[in-house]
């Protein structure tokens, strides 16, 4: 008797437990994947229960036209780089921020004639989702050995041609659902929160919130009042159209899709880079305050030195350099 | 003839265990439904493009379905198999300390049994540190030891005869000796400062260690790269170093992960506190655990750069001036 109620009771349970799970015991006959039916009959564990059901959903997946779409927005990330000792260790440690983030879309322009093997492997092994371009600097534009960093304004070319590609690439993906997204300029050394880019996946226009560690002060933000911007809090040229930093605000792909013409002018003065795109894409009290009404530091400005080779190049004088087939 | 409250028993007794028979065998086919993470990232490699989506074509193998939605689950799932990794990371207050540790988390957020010994250099724990490891969703430790201010000199400057953050690690290296005295979970050591940069390969290179691993590091002593010299048998023999290679071990912090049992085994050995000259720090406590040779190259025979000693700018806060321009409420 015993034996006739464990029995039972093993049957009930697992009957009671499946389904719970939904899941469903269903087979395929004739036109299934394997070119052959599944008789249920024959085995009847949860194993080939999960099997069946896994079957039925890429069989579903395979008889789409196109993959289910997520309810998330793309954020488009336009990068500019440009090859320098610390070059893979920024991108490396920027690719690992951008694994977390669903529905990223890296656009990595480098500053070069060509593109360079160093990151071209990197984006392939890097597992996101990016489209790789090249644009180089005029040389009377470009930054020399020793020029200070504020001298001429760096990214301009490639952060345009970033937007020109985006512009390019929507036009082949119609309907609504292809101007949907954000536009952000994110330099490959800063350092960012995740919930940035959460905050900024809901831009309608243009969205700010503040920078730390950026115009030499703790952090720069925008004064929110009444849930609209008011002022900006920096300690340089408050007087400018929009006194922000490149990181601290983001774009919704509709707006530059509208704006064809809007991109940022290499010639502006110092400072003014943003407000160059900017001006020709919304007021200031069109911005879209996030971060808590601009009361939380979710992006930092942040600046890697440059590696001291005093020793590398006293070694490449003599011959004995370090092998320059290892990449650094 | 079994009585009926004999029989009503029996079922109370065999229900729940035969309930949690059938629970059991549900778990052995939950590895079927899980989303294998490199499979997602292949297919998402062109700009724009469709995800690729591979499939074996073998009804007894296990079919693998290609999400299109990437799963995030931070940090990835424990596992049973896989050595723990132990990192001790110093810290201290400056400006950039909320974001150096940010950008860290975000890399170790995507290592699996990562346990992260955070050791801040201050009096108490800091409320900044002790809500961002919160909010990380990391396995952390958070532990704190100042280092003894040197009063003869003006300011706020922590002894300068004691190299910085070798308190902070001799604290950590204290605190797995108690924790795992009787305990022999398998896993490895690793002194990772919050501002280098690390690949992800490295700490799957760095989980085989059975001493001492070793590996080289790029932006150190004044070279692209110093390493360790590797010979046809796979054996360190010396360092490829130009400021004093002589040193017992030419390595910087960031170039070496040592198994945990054999830190456990020689509790007498820690980072020299006073006494050691500049970049003798390594070699103070890798000397009282292994010899040139027991120590295993890795990064494919020390050929691979996979983690770069970066150091971050410090920040020019003139605009703040002498009273602080910005809120000090803020938190940066």
């Amino acid at each position: 008797m015993f034996i006739i109620f464990y029995y039972t009771y093993i049957e009930i349970g697992k009957h009671l437990y499946f389904s719970a799970l939904g899941t469903n015991h269903r087979c395929f006959q004739g036109d299934s994947l394997w070119g052959q039916h599944c008789d249920c009959a024959e085995h009847d564990l949860p194993k080939d229960r999960a099997i069946s059901r896994l079957q039925e959903e890429l069989y579903r997946l395979q008889e789409k036209k196109q993959p289910p779409k997520s309810s998330l927005s793309t954020i488009f990330v336009i990068t500019p780089t440009y090859a320098r000792l610390v070059q893979k260790a920024e991108l490396t440690r920027l690719s690992q921020t951008f694994l977390h983030v669903p529905q990223l879309h890296w656009i990595l322009v480098e500053d070069s004639p060509r593109k360079t093997p160093l990151v071209s492997n990197f984006l392939m092994k890097s597992g996101l989702t990016y489209t790789h371009l090249n644009v180089p600097t005029a040389k009377e534009r470009k930054l020399q050995e020793g020029d200070p960093s504020w001298l001429k304004p760096r990214g301009v070319e490639q952060r345009n041609e970033g937007l020109r590609w985006l512009r390019e690439d929507r036009k082949t993906e119609p309907g609504d659902n292809g101007q949907q997204g954000v536009v952000y300029f994110a330099d490959d050394d800063n350092t960012y929160s995740l919930q940035l880019f959460e905050e900024m996946r809901s831009t309608q226009r243009v969205s700010v919130w503040p920078v730390g560690l950026v115009g030499g002060m703790k952090f720069e933000s925008p004064v929110v009042e009444g849930g609209k911007v008011v002022r900006f809090h920096t300690g340089w040229r408050p007087s400018r159209p929009f006194p922000m930093d490149m990181a601290g605000f983001a774009v919704s792909l509709r707006l530059v899709l509208a704006n064809p013409d809007a991109c940022f002018d290499g010639e502006a003065p110092m400072g003014f880079l943003e407000s160059s795109l900017l001006k020709g894409l919304v007021t200031a009290d069109e911005l879209e305050p996030k971060a808590d009404n601009c009361t939380k530091v979710l992006v930092w400005h942040t600046r890697t030195e440059k590696p001291k080779m005093k020793r590398e190049e006293a070694l490449q004088v003599q011959g004995l350099g370090s092998d320059p087939a290892v990449e650094v | 003839m079994p009585k009926r409250r004999d029989i009503l028993a029996i079922v109370l007794i065999v229900l729940p265990w035969t309930l949690l028979i059938t629970v059991w065998h549900q778990s052995a086919i939950a590895p079927l439904l899980a989303i294998r993470k490199d499979e997602g990232a292949e297919g998402r490699r062109e700009a724009g493009g469709q995800d690729s989506k591979e499939y074996c074509a073998s009804d007894k193998d296990i079919v693998e379905v290609v999400r299109t939605e990437y799963v995030y689950t931070r940090p990835p799932p424990w596992s049973d198999v896989l050595p723990t990794i132990h990192i001790i990371t110093p810290t201290y207050s400056r400006p950039v300390q909320k974001a150096e540790l940010t950008r860290i988390a975000n890399t170790f957020l995507h290592v699996p049994n990562l346990h992260w010994i955070l050791i801040e250099d201050s009096q108490r724990r800091t409320p900044l540190v002790t809500s961002l490891l919160r909010e990380t969703g990391l396995n952390y430790t958070h532990l704190n030891v100042e280092t003894p201010k040197n009063f003869k000199i003006r300011g706020d400057t922590r002894d300068p005869r004691i190299p910085r953050g070798t308190m902070q690690r001799n604290l950590a290296l204290r605190w797995l000796r108690e924790t795992f005295k009787n305990n022999s979970q398998p896993g490895i050591v690793y002194f990772a400062d919050d501002d280098n940069s690390y690949s992800l390969e490295l700490f799957e290179e760095m989980r085989s260690t059975r001493k001492v691993s070793v590996w080289p590091v790029a932006f150190v002593g004044g070279l692209r790269y110093e390493s360790p010299k590797v010979n046809a048998a796979g054996k360190v023999y010396g360092w490829k170093a130009v400021f004093d290679p002589h040193r017992p071990f030419a390595i910087d912090m960031a170039g070496f992960a040592i198994n945990l049992k054999l830190i456990l085994s020689k509790p007498q050995a820690y980072f020299k506190l006073r006494g050691v000259k500049g970049g003798y720090q390594e070699s103070s406590l890798l000397r009282e655990l292994v010899t040139l040779n027991d120590l295993e190259p890795k990064a494919a025979n020390c050929t691979k750069i996979l983690v770069w000693h970066t150091r971050t700018e410090k920040p020019v806060l003139v605009n703040e001036g002498k009273k602080g321009f910005t809120d000090p409420n803020m938190e940066i």
